[in-house]
């Protein structure tokens, strides 16, 4: 069963953890200290915001019906056999035209605007115990990566709901 | 069941691909004009710029055999014959259907001027016609781009990447007057120039006229009389919907093919999705022909998932949404800025701008001009027609994320 990245709001406390070790992930040496020198700035994928006086860790949510899979006027944006929505690796190359951009309804794909580069969550950080960096690097547990179950699945469609109404 | 789809493109290859996975055993035929594997129309100007097909290709010639749907290129559909359910296409061939899709997309407007049919005069659509401007504009001297809209841009922008000295006719006060106001529209403008593209405005063409060859392209005449040297023209003033098709076959027509919320043409079985069509725009209530890819695809999925017989209504779509980005400078626009009573905006050093709309305390539309992040979060706050309420405040700057709207 496909696990995803679900978020307990009310644990997170704003530490960032979760935004380093995802870059330090994504970075060629994959230590902090390598990242930190690399020429190539590694990226993160995932993003704590700040709303209000909640602090809230986004990232992709690999939607079932995902706007950016029908936006992507490249045929870049693809989804894996695990179900994983990612523009890397795939039949063709991302030309960064923004339209996966623009229809995000959690902002999450970040626009590399000199490379032309739509970045997100690619999944392509699982430990050895096959856990997301941004997961393993939680300190709070306001990150858990679990398969979808009834719970998960409801928190998700509520989260949608609140987030773009109608749809 | 057997379906035939028309077109294989945007809205074709969305609905062949959703409709395989939704029935395996269906027996899918996509009818095919063009005699190309599928390529992104939407970056045909590369291949003006230089590029080579490869470079936009939008799925792999694999696509189609793996999934046992039988593509059949270069070949057009004359007619459909809904009372024997069959279309007529190629030299006197036939194919029978129980769903049929129409996704015959839309075509470019011609200006009908004397002179428009002489060699250099071109519109572009198609890869065929992408590589003909290119194979030109090795030879040509100079360019004019007749038209300020994205199409005509990219263009414009493509012709001047090659070297070619390149003005842009533009009838209106501004650029983009579908996407941008004037202010966004100057920084984008400033942008082109600097990369080196002229800009006329207030003018159309009223004729072409020949050079030294009598046959070929030698100067576009302006309204004011004015004669501009150019061994290549592109008119890029709009598209209207390939709906000769249905019109022919008695099916109802408007500014597009009409279809229902289900794909559904007025003709029994018959289906039609893409630019072919008239939507209904969600902010502004109005019918438009649909003309945008993203939407197209979105269409071409609800076509696959109703021809299968699981019903489900298309939502009415935002039929202003686009993104692209000229040099460095990358902008977003969606919805209907005209329908704003009040307006948000914030600059930064001339190298940012972001405006939104609002009406009764909801987001009917906003640009972003060289900071785009987020943009997914105030489209989809314009789709769910949301109240602002105490967001407002926060709302540029980046501040307001998906965050704040659990
Ligand atoms: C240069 C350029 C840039 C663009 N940029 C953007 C952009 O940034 N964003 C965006 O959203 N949109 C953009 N568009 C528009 C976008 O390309 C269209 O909205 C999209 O291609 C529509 O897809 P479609 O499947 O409906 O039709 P089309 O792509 O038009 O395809 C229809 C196909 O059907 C075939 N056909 C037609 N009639 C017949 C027949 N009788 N028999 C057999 N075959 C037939 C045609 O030959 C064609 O291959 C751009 C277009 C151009 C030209």
């Amino acid at each position: 069963m496909t696990r995803e990245v679900l978020i307990r709001y009310d644990r997170c406390t704003g530490c960032r953890s979760c935004e380093l070790a995802c870059a330090v992930a994504h970075s060629a040496s994959k230590t902090l200290l390598g990242a930190i020198g690399e020429a190539k700035r590694p990226l993160k994928r995932i993003f704590v915001h700040q709303a209000g006086a909640k602090k809230v860790p986004l990232n992709c949510r690999h939607c079932g019906e995902a706007p950016c899979l029908d936006a992507c006027i490249a045929g870049s944006m693809y989804r894996t056999t695990e179900g994983i929505v990612t523009n890397e690796g795939g039949e063709r190359p991302c030309v960064g035209c923004w339209m996966c951009v623009m229809v995000c309804p959690y902002g999450v794909i970040r626009s590399e605007l000199k490379e032309k580069l739509a970045v997100k969550c690619d999944r392509n950080c699982l430990d050895d115990g096959k856990v997301p960096a941004c997961v393993r690097a939680c300190p709070t547990g306001a990150l858990v990566y679990e398969s979808i179950d009834q719970f998960g699945e409801d928190r998700r469609k509520e989260f949608l709901a609140k987030a773009v109404g109608g749809q | 069941m057997k379906v035939v789809i028309v077109g294989n493109s945007a809205a074709g290859i969305a609905a062949a691909e959703n409709l395989r996975s939704l029935e395996p055993l269906a027996e899918i035929t996509v009818l095919s004009q063009e005699n190309h594997p599928s390529y992104s129309r939407c970056l045909i100007a590369e291949i003006v710029a230089g590029a080579v097909f490869d470079s936009i290709r939008y799925r792999p010639d694999s696509f189609f055999e793996e999934r046992n749907i039988n593509l059949i290129r270069g070949v057009r559909v004359h007619s459909v014959n809904h009372a024997s359910s069959t279309v007529s296409f190629g030299e006197e061939k036939e194919a029978s259907y129980d769903k049929l899709l129409v996704a015959t997309g839309s075509r470019p407007v011609r200006l009908g001027v004397a002179g428009e049919e002489l060699d250099g005069v071109f519109v572009l659509r198609s890869y065929d016609q992408a590589e003909l401007i290119s194979r030109c504009a090795a030879a040509a001297n100079d360019a004019v781009v007749i038209g300020g809209g994205l199409v005509g841009l990219k263009a414009a922008y493509a012709l001047r990447r090659r070297g070619l000295p390149v003005t842009v006719l533009v009838k209106s006060s501004h650029l983009l007057t579908r996407q941008l106001d004037a202010l966004s529209a100057a920084m984008v403008e400033k942008e082109l120039r600097e990369a080196g593209i002229s800009f006329i405005y207030g003018q159309n063409p009223v004729g072409f006229k020949c050079g030294a060859d009598p046959k070929a392209l030698g100067f576009v005449v302006l309204e004011d009389g004015r004669e501009i040297p150019a061994g290549l023209a592109l008119v890029a003033k709009g598209v209207s919907p390939n709906a000769e098709l249905v019109r022919e076959a008695g099916g109802e027509i408007s500014s597009g093919i009409k279809v229902n919320a289900f794909m559904e043409t007025s003709l029994p079985n018959v289906y039609a999705a893409g630019d072919c069509i008239e939507v209904t725009d969600c902010v502004t209530g109005r019918q438009t022909p649909s003309a945008l890819w993203t939407l197209a695809v979105e269409q071409g999925r609800y076509a696959a998932i109703n021809m299968a017989g699981r019903q489900k209504a298309y939502p009415d779509p935002l039929t202003r949404l686009n993104a692209a980005q000229f040099g460095r400078l990358p902008f977003v626009s969606v919805g209907a800025m005209e329908e704003g009573e009040e307006f948000l905006t914030w600059q930064k050093e001339g190298r940012v701008y972001q405006k939104l709309a609002i009406r009764e305390d909801r987001l009917v539309g906003f640009i972003m001009v060289g900071l785009i992040e987020q943009a997914g979060v105030f489209t989809s706050l314009i789709k769910s027609k949301r109240p602002l309420g105490n967001l407002r405040g926060d709302f540029l700057q980046g501040k307001v994320s998906a965050a704040n709207l659990i």
